[in-house]
């Protein structure tokens, strides 16, 4: 098992070195060979060690940390490199190598025509080696390294159409965001290690629950040293899993290629800061407050996103909402200490939430790549494969499923979050149950409504720039017939088979892992903290509860069908009637205008200040600037005194005598 | 006063001036064609002039043995050792002549004679222990270079700035000799033994006085600013092989005198001089550097730098410890090698017809028409401006070591960020030669003198010139001890 | 006494006269001035008992060499009004460092260091000789202490006069208008002249 965990970790590294600096000297096909391959092996090594945790087909694995090698010596500080496989990282594992290599194996078909694919696919390695190195650190060094790993990666694949403004504003938009983020985070490691003398994250857990209660002096308050710490680790799990207030990269980060989107802002990076907090449970579980920030955050993330999730019109934005949205479900989960249902609903939203993606991905291919929905339209007839895998993946996030029967992915995690945020019984599990529930509704409307926009109704292509470029029409030449006369046509094989894998993945991936994700201490075997009560009052919560969900799926579908099949112009009019609400959360909130007028412009003003006052002001001024000048001034000075005439040299020679005399004499 | 013994410590001046005594029967009978003979025979009796400094060089010989003529003149170590640059530099000087002079129809005998007195003239000056030994054997070198900076007398340059140097020359002669009044009244004694006995306690306002002119009219020979105004219009003016000299030899003696007078003689009263050798260093940094930089001519530049390594070199003085003139001597070494390549790499920059590269705007591109030549020059520009790993990295720093052992940091952080201000001037050679576009002037062929000149002092600046750095400080040690005898 | 009003009278003419040799127009007068203040420091001389160096300030720089500089100035075809000129210009600035060098020395000497002005007694080897004249002191001195110096101050005239020599003299060859009898006489009509007749409407071709 442990050269399997060595080859799952380091394989993809090994593919992104050499396709990296092989690059076109490798040529695409090699690359693209090497990687894929890559990471299919990692998968390939992966589910096994999961099923072993699971104890399923006989296998059987156990909690390993696997030495890599010592890193850091430095008085008290030292800390090795080691991967830690438990159950925990497991889960992360076949997420991440499994949607990484589908990922990976999509990108065949979708990259197709872009002139730099070696670099993209070694970058989608490198990612994943990232990730990888996150979710199995052993030490909060090491996840912090894995951590930034994937804000680079991140930043190089959102930022890969390096030639288009739009995407490398995103990409500095999300790497300057997650700096705050991160910020907090080292804050909270550096924190932790002050309090406890050590960054090994199992002695951390160990000694958490004695910290509980002590408090640290800042500023002249006395703090509770572990709400303190939380929070700090929290906020930077906020940056990484865009909640909000620190949400805004996220929407943007579309720009980079669909595949990416799938991969890194849906399945798994976005969700390292769930995982961290799931990690560090045992220590959480010690800062009630923290606890209570992050039940509200997440609540508020969950309600907040899905609103402004309703209102978009480019497919990929409301698929990012969405993820925004369900990320908060996750958060809440485990801030109510339903761990295990943040895990299971971060498993299955990898699986539901990929498939989206890709087959959003499949659909902008097929159009042509336009991403706006108001241009789609009765597609389902066209491209049928991507039309029933998109079908899917919505019944999975709306959480379709019929009681004690079964149920697509997101049934079976997300009623398990609502029920657990009611079987809480505080105020904020009150709080987060309703807000989630709303949200639900509201994740039914926007999901069918993208189905519906995209698949049903009649085509307006036709109104789509790329598509008039692409047949050459204008919508007054086509006239009557609104395709244009374009036609869509059915992705190839290579993204078609991840979009059948995943597919899979959203109808089963709920009903058969349920059992083991939320009722079996015994598979998370102590690698989170499990609350034996809180799961005993879930499964007790009264009928109408566990109804919720379902219902409140079913009036989202059925308020989507009247507007967007029944009789469209409702939201038209819905529009005309709520004009200041609909503008406010169609423009997210003003958050990034907020975002703008309070940080960017002062911090622009700011640095504009120290460049020109401060640096050309000041030090370039007295410094090299001045320093040039004044050597100027001072060759100009001494050509002038070489005159050549004799009787100048013998008066300067004569004043430096009766200087010399004088300065001895004082 | 036993007069063998005298005798045979100045055996290297009586050669020198017999020498020259016979040659210029030689030059007057044999006529202007014989200006080859004579410079070779020259060239001949300073190298045998110099072998004969071995022993003493070798053994650090310093002390009562030394001193000749009842302490009037010291052939000890420290005279050696700078006798030994001033004759090297002096032979450089004859090898690159001839051409020179042959090519202008000016070569006659006497100029090698000439250079014969000169160098007579500063051996005299590094060995002097007594104020009179100082002035003659400095007027005697001066004479000669007067004569020798004229040389080419139907060129108004050449006689112009032979001119100027005499006037200039002699007022600083006058300053010097009324300092040397001044303190001759107040002391009694002509010797610098007995200078630095009168001197030792509190001194007189009339001795500080007699001290400043007499170190004022040091200062002009080594070109120390503000007594520096003539050293660029001589150089430019002088014919090439004279300003080669000028470079060379007379600063070595001149910077020779001047430490074994501010450390002998004054050796009791450090700290009033001090101030004001630290202020020369300064002030020669920093004017040869500003003035370098504004410069098309490339003689005047070589000038100014000069001047800018003066001010290093009195850096170690400025240290007045073992280590300091320790560390001078070892900077006067490299600075002749220096010194010496870029000149003679400057008299190999001549067009077919004989005309003088004069500009940066003439060598511009040079890399591409001769590139060993542009190779050798890069060597050496980066040694002056003192780029490791070339050994004027090495002068640079044992003098700021020097100084800061000496607890003189600050003056060696100036003096280090100045060097960054002259680094322009050389780089600019570096730039000029290898980046510019190739200007029209040809290069002509050298002959072979001039080229192993050059490909010595190359090899001597460059890294090879590490080697001889363990057994050059040796020596510049042993020499350097004869200035501290007396507590 | 007497001593004493003759030094101050020596030494108040010494330096009148050498500020008026600088500051003479005339340069004629200037040599003048010169030539009295050579006097005057000569009878310091007598006054400190050096009377052979007076006498040598006397006979050589009296006689010969400001003499000298009167046939010099007096045959060198000077503009006084240029000169005056550009001494008027750089007057001022010459005089403030003069007064300053003035101040500082009269500081320096000052007063009370005037009077003690000791210029101390020779030991060792160039103890003056008692008795002896003032010629054979210096003789003694010059061959037997000095004689290295002596020797070296002769090379350096050596130099002097070669270096004049080198600068000034022209060889003869270089002369024009020298006549050549021989070749004059040698010379034959038909090397120097050509008979031409030329065709009419061509001229001639030289």
């Amino acid at each position: 098992m442990q050269t399997s965990i060595l080859l799952i970790v380091f394989l993809p590294l090994l593919a992104a070195i050499v396709g990296g600096l092989g690059n076109r000297a490798l040529g695409n096909t090699v690359v693209k060979s090497l990687t894929t391959g890559a990471l299919f092996v990692s998968c390939a090594l992966s589910w096994p060690i999961f099923l072993g945790f699971l104890g399923w087909f006989g296998l059987s694995a156990e909690t390993q940390v696997v030495p890599v090698m010592t890193w850091v010596q430095s008085g008290t500080l030292t800390f090795d490199w080691a991967l830690r496989v438990d159950t925990l990282t497991a889960v992360m594992l076949v997420v991440i190598t499994t949607v990484s290599a589908l990922v990976h194996l999509y990108s065949w078909g979708y990259m197709e025509e872009d002139p730099d694919q070696p670099r993209f696919f070694a970058y989608l390695s490198l990612f994943t080696f990232a990730m990888l190195m996150l979710v199995t650190a052993d030490n909060l060094v090491q996840m912090f390294f894995g951590w930034e790993g994937v804000g680079l990666a991140s930043y190089l694949l959102i930022g890969f159409w390096f030639r288009k403004p739009s995407a490398n504003k995103a990409a500095i938009k999300a790497f300057v965001v997650n700096r705050v983020g991160d910020l907090g985070f080292m804050l909270g490691i550096f924190g932790t290690y002050l309090v406890f003398q050590t960054t090994s994250i199992p002695e951390i857990l160990a000694a958490a629950p004695g910290m509980s209660g002590s408090t640290i002096g800042f500023l002249g308050y006395r703090l509770q040293t572990m709400d303190i710490l939380c929070i700090l680790l929290f906020i930077g799990a906020m940056g990484k899993s865009a909640q909000l207030g620190l949400h805004t990269w996220l929407p943007d980060a579309m720009e980079g290629p669909t595949p990416v989107s799938a991969l890194i802002h849906a399945a798994t990076m976005v969700t390292a800061g769930v995982f961290m907090v799931c990690r560090l449970s045992p220590m959480f579980e010690t800062a009630p407050v923290a606890l209570g920030v992050v039940t509200f955050i997440g609540a508020a993330t969950c309600f907040f996103a899905a609103t402004i999730g309703t209102t978009q019109w480019d497919i990929k934005r409301v698929i990012a909402y969405s993820t925004c949205s369900q990320l908060g479900y996750m958060f809440f989960a485990a801030g109510v200490g339903a761990y295990g249902a943040a895990m299971f609903h971060l498993f299955t939203h990898a699986f539901f939430k990929a498939l989206l993606f890709l087959g959003a991905g499949s659909v902008i291919h097929a159009m042509h790549h336009e991403q706006d929905m108001r241009y789609y339209g009765n597609l389902r007839k066209h491209i049928p494969l991507t039309f029933w895998a998109m079908m899917a993946g919505t019944l999975a996030i709306t959480g379709v499923g019929v009681l004690y029967v079964f149920g697509f992915a997101g049934f079976y995690s997300k009623d398990a979050i609502l029920e657990a945020a009611y079987a809480r019984g505080t105020g904020l599990g009150n709080f987060a149950f309703w807000a989630g529930a709303f949200a639900a509704l509201l994740t039914s409307f926007y999901s069918w409504r993208l189905m519906f926009l995209t698949f049903w109704g009649r085509p307006r292509w036709i109104e789509s720039e790329h598509i008039q470029h692409s047949v050459h029409k204008t919508p007054e030449e086509a006239g009557e017939d609104t395709t244009g006369g374009y036609h869509p046509h059915e992705s190839p094989a290579s993204m078609l088979v991840p979009l059948g894998v995943l597919t899979l993945g959203a109808i089963f991936a709920g009903f058969l892992f349920t059992g083991d994700f939320i009722d079996s201490e015994a598979f998370w075997g102590g690698s989170i903290y499990y609350n034996e009560n809180l799961i005993h009052a879930l499964h007790g919560v009264p009928y109408w509860v566990k109804l919720t969900a379902t219902f409140v799926m079913l009036t989202g579908f059925a308020i989507a069908w009247f507007a967007y099949i029944r009789d469209t112009s409702i939201p038209g009019k819905f529009v005309e009637q709520f004009r200041l609400v609909h503008a406010f959360v169609y423009n997210k909130w003003y958050f990034d205008e907020l975002y703008h007028a309070v940080f960017v412009k002062p911090a622009f003003w700011l640095g504009r200040q120290f460049w020109l006052r401060g640096d050309k002001g000041l030090i370039d001024r007295f410094g090299p600037d001045g320093a040039a000048w004044a050597v100027a001034q001072g060759s100009a000075v001494a050509k002038r005194v070489q005159s050549g005439y004799l009787t100048s040299y013998a008066l300067i020679m004569l004043l430096g005598l009766v200087a010399a005399i004088t300065w001895v004499l004082m | 006063m036993d007069y063998s013994i005298s005798l045979r410590l100045i055996a290297p001046e009586i050669l020198l001036s017999v020498s020259g005594l016979v040659l210029l029967l030689v030059a007057a009978w044999g006529g202007q064609k014989t200006g080859r003979l004579v410079s070779i025979l020259s060239a001949a009796a300073l190298f045998g002039a110099g072998l004969m400094l071995f022993p003493t060089l070798h053994l650090g010989v310093v002390g009562p043995d030394t001193f000749a003529f009842g302490d009037q003149f010291r052939a000890d170590a420290f005279a050696a050792f700078a006798k030994a640059l001033i004759y090297l530099a002096g032979i450089g000087c004859l090898m690159v002549a001839p051409t020179y002079f042959d090519r202008l129809k000016a070569m006659k005998p006497e100029y090698p004679v000439l250079l014969l007195f000169a160098v007579l003239g500063m051996s005299i000056m590094v060995s002097a222990s007594d104020f009179l030994t100082l002035y003659i054997g400095l007027e005697l070198n001066s004479l000669a270079a007067y004569v020798l900076a004229a040389f080419l007398r139907n060129d108004t340059r050449s006689a112009e700035s032979g001119l100027k140097y005499f006037v200039l020359g002699a007022l600083a002669s006058g300053i010097l000799l009324y300092g040397m009044s001044l303190l001759y009244g107040f002391t009694g004694t002509t010797s610098f033994e007995g200078v630095r006995v009168a001197l030792s306690g509190e001194m007189s306002t009339g001795m500080l006085f007699g001290l400043i002119f007499v170190l004022a009219g040091l200062a002009f020979k080594i070109s120390a600013v503000p007594f520096h105004m003539w050293t660029p219009d001589v150089y430019e003016g002088a014919p090439t092989p004279v300003t080669t000299f000028f470079a060379t030899a007379p600063k070595v003696a001149a910077i020779a005198l001047t430490a074994r007078v501010a450390l002998d003689a004054f050796g009791t009263q450090v700290d009033a001089w001090r101030q004001v050798v630290i202020f020369a260093a300064l002030a020669s940094i920093l004017v040869g550097a500003l003035g370098a930089i504004g410069q098309q001519n490339l003689k005047r530049l070589l000038a100014y730098s000069s001047i800018n390594n003066v001010g290093f070199i009195l850096i170690g003085l400025a240290a007045g410890t073992v280590g300091g003139v320790g560390a001078m001597l070892v900077y006067l070494a490299i600075y002749v090698a220096m010194s010496l390549g870029s000149f003679v790499a400057l008299l190999m920059l001549r067009d077919e017809n004989g005309d003088a590269l004069a500009t940066f705007a003439d060598i511009s591109g040079l890399s591409a028409k001769r590139p060993a030549l542009a190779w050798c020059l890069l060597a050496l520009m980066f040694s002056l401006a003192g780029i490791p790993p070339l050994l004027g990295f090495f002068g640079k720093f044992v003098v700021f070591q020097a100084g800061v052992e000496a607890d003189m940091v600050a003056l060696a952080a100036f003096g280090i960020a100045a060097s960054v201000i002259g680094a322009f001037y050389y780089i600019k050679f570096v730039k000029v030669m290898f980046f510019d576009d190739a200007s029209e002037r040809s290069v002509a062929d050298s002959t072979t003198a001039h080229w192993v000149l050059l490909v010595v002092t190359t090899a001597i600046v460059s890294p090879l010139g590490y080697l001889v750095t363990p057994s050059l400080g040796d020596l510049t040690d042993k020499a350097a001890s004869a200035l501290f005898l007396l507590p | 006494m007497i001593q004493t009003i003759a030094f101050y009278l020596f030494a108040v003419l010494v330096i009148a006269s050498a500020v008026m040799v600088i500051m003479a127009r005339n340069p004629v007068h200037s040599v003048l001035w010169l030539i009295l203040a050579f006097f005057n420091a000569a009878g310091l001389m007598v006054l400190v008992g050096a009377e052979f160096i007076a006498m040598l300030l006397v006979v050589v720089y009296v006689g010969a060499v400001a003499v000298l500089f009167l046939f010099v100035v007096m045959m060198l075809d000077i503009d006084f009004a240029e000169l005056r000129a550009g001494f008027v210009r750089n007057f001022p600035l010459g005089i403030a460092i003069a007064l300053v060098l003035l101040a500082e020395l009269v500081l320096g000497i000052g007063a009370y260091q005037a009077g003690n002005l000791d210029l101390g007694t020779p030991a060792g080897d160039a103890a003056p000789m008692l008795g002896e004249s003032n010629i054979e002191n210096l003789g003694a001195l010059l061959y037997g202490k000095y004689l290295f110096l002596f020797e070296t101050a002769g090379i350096i005239l050596l130099v002097a006069m070669v270096g004049a020599i080198v600068l000034t003299h022209r060889p003869p060859k270089t002369q024009r208008g020298h006549q050549h009898i021989g070749k004059q006489n040698a010379r034959r009509p038909e090397d120097a002249t050509v008979m031409k007749q030329p065709e009419v409407g061509k001229g001639v071709e030289l």
